[in-house]
């Protein structure tokens, strides 16, 4: 199986395999002919194969004749929000995210500093296929420039949203797991400026990701060790760039990443009421925490880009997704693990609570999840496939994204993914027996 | 008549027209090619101050990496600093990204091999297949390598030529020299040479920013600023570039332009005076260049045009020096390459050694005239030409190795297709500028029509 995948999300492979130069030189100069060239900003997580691809980048949009500013390595966040500082038309974030070293990806921002949406993002692909782009002539063709700093800027937006006295005063020791990624150049630097005294591990960006870039309980046994030995009031776990959050209380304990939303909307909604926005593949302890503060639950297919347009048409006061990817909508309307941070951090100043104390609050449900790979020529037909088993029994399916089933004990959703050729299962429910029961329901009804 | 093409892909390397044809995807895919026929080592790259030249490098930046080889970016310099360069670090090899003479809207890659010379004719096929074939060494993860930003590389290049030939001596006057770099890659570098060798520099468009301030060759009548400014500024001579500094013109002190066939001329003087034996050519030099070296009594071997050919000779026949009558000086004991660099601090030695001014060192050199004259030509049409060339002139002597030479009592011509552009190249020598321009005229008589029908 070769892994590439094009679509509405961007280009994502692995580097040596399928994800080429020509493949990245021809997806920027795609998004230069898509945004009749203008300016666009260019961020890099800190994969090995990144420079390669980030070359490859800045010759597409430069042959589109865009007017190209290279930030260097930054979270992609801090790209986001340069967008609108720097008066951008778009922009390009290399990185794949939480995917494996191996791997890399082009994502695609635009001039809000938003994701394409879906019908963007189809767009983009059809001029991608088309293959006639904008080409610069040598005298409208621009340099590259490489001034910007984004993590300044990103810092600053990110202390007007919070009360950084409240937490500066109470001088937190916080551990933290760059992963080696993006976020090693803004993470311990902005808690420093919180009066935090930061246990940094994994922040050399030049160093290979110690781990998976994924932050869930099979990576963080490191940060755990970290909290424990420096008595940390909590530690966070990044992604390669910054979008998703990991969680251990200061018991040392690693938390789920579906516990992230979980926080943070409980965090959230004790302040201010409103619509949290999640897609319908994340725990539902979010509904009933949302219940319990008199707050509203919406859910949309699963990726940031429904999440954003679900916040704008909703007026949501906190998006989230159960990769552990949160939007706090003050800082800006796309995930960002920095602003989680800032949340929980504000909260616990604030409220004198300790995150443990917190997390005791919260319903705690078994989740499970589950990757069956597919052929890339199958994956739409197994999915179907499974709807039809499921119909056939009578159970009435939601198919917003994938197929979900609400059980008696719980429910079950089955999903292509958007970024590898997989079908993704997630089950939910109360105790792990029952979990483990509709995992197998599920498995069962798939056909490979 | 069909469309002139814009662009060409051939031994030489790949040239085209940015906007046009030469997309980043063909940049990529060729730097690919490139680093796959190399193997896995260290890439040195170059560029000259053209608008397009950091696209272009992007694009052959991220080809070359995708095939494990590491990058040494040693910035906008003159092509020879990049061959230089590739020496001096044991580089797999380098690409020059330049189009050198053509105008600016052109951009191209310039293939070196390890050994810091260009391609030869089987090493650059044996590219054009792998680029055709379009299977390329793909690595990953921990296989790839970085970008290395290397400055001072042309420091390196300076002090090279300092190693070899020194500062001119002491005890001669201080020379003044205007330099007319054309915006070109030898800007930065030129000035700083001409200082470091001891003579005073008067600068004439030294701002690297892709701006043509003249047609980027440096003949003689692109040069009228610089011969004007040498009569000006009563300096001792003249010295024009062009936008990759491999070839060098020159202006003597009245503010004549001498041709840019006398520069290997001048720098011969200088060279077989001190260190005599075998010089090499192209077939296209004057005839000047044969009458030096048998005064010196030293062997000249011609060879087949293009950069590649005269060094080939110049190792085969272990020459001391050789060039072009383009106005590219190669000297082994520095670069093995045509480098302006080169030329000029030759030609100050020569001046500072001699104490005798251009128009004096002259006066001891047969002058010939050289007329230039190009026609557009569809590259199908090339071998009929040459093959009318060939009928019409079968009773003189003849050199068919590359074009037709016709060696005739009063002179010379040659009729060759371009490997660079779709037209056909006339030049004839002769005592004079109305012998010389009769010969052309008699070839263009008999060809045109056919060139263009």
């Amino acid at each position: 199986m070769k892994p590439l995948k094009i679509g509405i999300t961007g280009v994502r492979g692995i580097v040596g395999e399928t994800f080429t130069p020509e493949l990245a030189v021809e997806f920027a100069e795609a998004f230069g002919t898509y945004l009749d060239r203008g300016r666009i900003l260019v961020c890099r997580d800190t994969r090995p194969s990144s420079p390669m691809i980030r070359s490859a980048v800045l010759a597409g949009l430069l042959a589109a004749g865009c007017d190209v500013v290279d930030l260097g390595v930054c979270p992609t966040p801090s790209m986001q929000l340069a967008i609108k500082s720097l008066k951008a038309d778009g922009g390009i974030a290399i990185t794949a995210g939480h995917n494996p070293w191996q791997w890399n990806a082009l994502k695609f921002v635009r001039s809000d500093g938003l994701y394409l949406n879906p019908t963007q993002g189809e767009e983009l692909l059809d001029i991608f296929h088309q293959g006639e782009f904008a080409k610069a002539s040598w005298d409208t063709i621009r340099q590259v420039v490489e001034t910007a700093d984004p993590i300044e800027e990103h810092i600053k937006v990110l202390n007007e949203s919070f009360s950084t006295d409240a937490i500066r005063s109470r001088k937190f020791t916080v551990a933290v797991d760059c992963c080696n990624g993006a976020c090693s150049f803004l993470s311990p630097k902005w808690l420093a400026t919180l009066g935090c005294e930061v246990l940094a591990v994994n922040d050399d960006p030049n160093a290979p990701f110690p781990h998976a870039p994924e932050p869930k309980p099979e990576t963080m046994a490191q940060l755990c060790a970290v909290v424990k030995a420096g008595h940390a009031a909590i530690g966070f776990a990044h992604d390669a760039d910054g979008e998703r959050l990991g969680i251990v209380t200061d018991r040392g304990e690693a938390l789920s990443e579906e516990m992230t939303l979980a926080i943070a909307a409980d965090v959230r909604l004790g302040r201010k009421i409103g619509a949290v926005v999640t897609n319908v593949s994340t725990s539902a302890a979010v509904d009933v925490i949302a219940e319990r503060h008199g707050g509203s639950v919406v859910r949309t297919p699963v990726g940031q880009a429904y999440i954003s347009e679900g916040l704008i048409e909703h007026n949501g006061v906190l998006g989230g997704e159960g990769s552990g990817g949160i939007t706090v909508p003050e800082v800006h309307l796309t995930h960002d693990s920095a602003a989680a941070i800032g949340l929980i951090l504000e909260h616990l100043a604030q409220s004198g609570e300790r995150i443990s104390e917190l997390v005791q609050r919260l319903p705690r449900l078994t989740t499970l999840k589950h990757n069956v790979a597919v052929e890339p020529h199958r994956l739409y037909s197994v999915l179907q496939e499974f709807r039809g088993v499921v119909e056939e029994e009578g159970m009435e399916v939601d198919s917003t994204d994938g197929i979900k089933v609400t059980l008696p004990r719980g429910w079950v959703h089955v999903r292509a993914s958007n970024t590898e050729s997989m079908i993704r299962i997630i089950v939910e429910a109360a105790e792990n027996a029952a979990a483990r029961e509709l995992l197998d329901w599920a498995r069962d009804r798939i056909r490979k | 008549m069909r469309a002139i093409p814009t662009l060409k892909i051939s031994i030489s390397g790949v040239r085209g027209v940015v906007g046009q044809s030469l997309t980043p995807k063909l940049l990529t895919r060729f730097a690919q090619a490139f680093g796959t026929h190399t193997g896995s080592g260290t890439i040195v790259i170059g560029r000259d101050p053209r608008t397009s030249g950091e696209m272009v490098k992007h694009a052959v930046v991220a080809g070359v990496l995708s095939t494990g080889s590491r990058v040494v970016d040693i910035g906008m310099c003159p092509v020879p600093t990049v061959q230089l360069q590739v020496r001096h670090r044991r580089a797999q090899g380098g690409i020059a990204i330049t189009a050198s003479h053509n105008p600016p809207e052109w951009n191209a890659l310039k293939f070196i091999g390890s050994s810091g010379l260009f391609l030869d004719a089987g090493q650059a096929r044996e590219l054009l297949d792998i680029y055709h074939q379009g299977e390329y060494t793909r690595v990953g993860g921990q296989e790839l390598r970085t970008v290395e930003q290397v400055e001072g590389a042309t420091d390196l290049h300076i002090k090279s030529i300092l190693d070899v030939l020194g500062p001119l001596p002491k005890t001669s006057k201080k020379l003044r020299v205007v330099l007319d770099s054309c915006n070109g890659a030898g800007s930065f570098v030129g000035p700083k040479l001409i200082e470091a060798l001891g003579a005073e520099v008067i600068p004439l468009n030294v701002t690297p920013d892709g701006s043509f301030p003249r047609a980027a060759e440096p003949v003689a009548e692109n040069l009228g600023e610089l011969c004007k400014t040498v009569k000006e500024q009563r300096a001792d001579v003249g010295f024009a570039q062009d936008m990759d500094a491999d070839r060098l013109a020159i202006v003597s002190e009245q503010g004549d332009a001498i041709g840019e066939d006398y520069t290997l001329v001048l720098a011969m003087l200088y060279v077989l005076g001190r260190e005599p034996g075998p010089v090499v050519a192209n077939l296209s030099t004057t005839s000047a260049v044969v009458d030096i070296a048998k005064k010196f009594d030293c062997p000249v071997f011609l060879t087949k045009i293009g950069e590649v050919n005269v060094t080939d000779g110049m190792r085969q026949h272990a020459a001391v020096i050789g060039g072009e009558g383009n106005g590219g000086v190669i000297y082994p004991r520095i670069n093995f390459a045509r480098d302006s660099l080169v030329g000029m601090a030759l030609v100050l030695h020569l001046l500072a050694e001699s104490q005798k001014t251009v128009t004096g060192l002259l006066e001891s050199v047969p002058r010939y005239s050289m007329v230039k004259e190009k026609m557009p030509c569809p590259s199908d049409r090339i071998s009929t030409v040459l093959k009318i060339v060939r009928q019409e002139f079968a009773k003189f002597q003849m050199d068919t190795r590359d074009g037709v030479k016709v060696i005739q009592p009063d002179g010379w011509f040659l009729v060759r297709g371009s490997n660079t552009e779709p037209i056909i190249r006339i030049v004839a020598e002769a005592p004079n500028d109305e012998q010389a321009f009769e010969k052309v005229k008699t070839v263009i008589d008999r060809i045109s029509g056919l060139s263009t029908r």
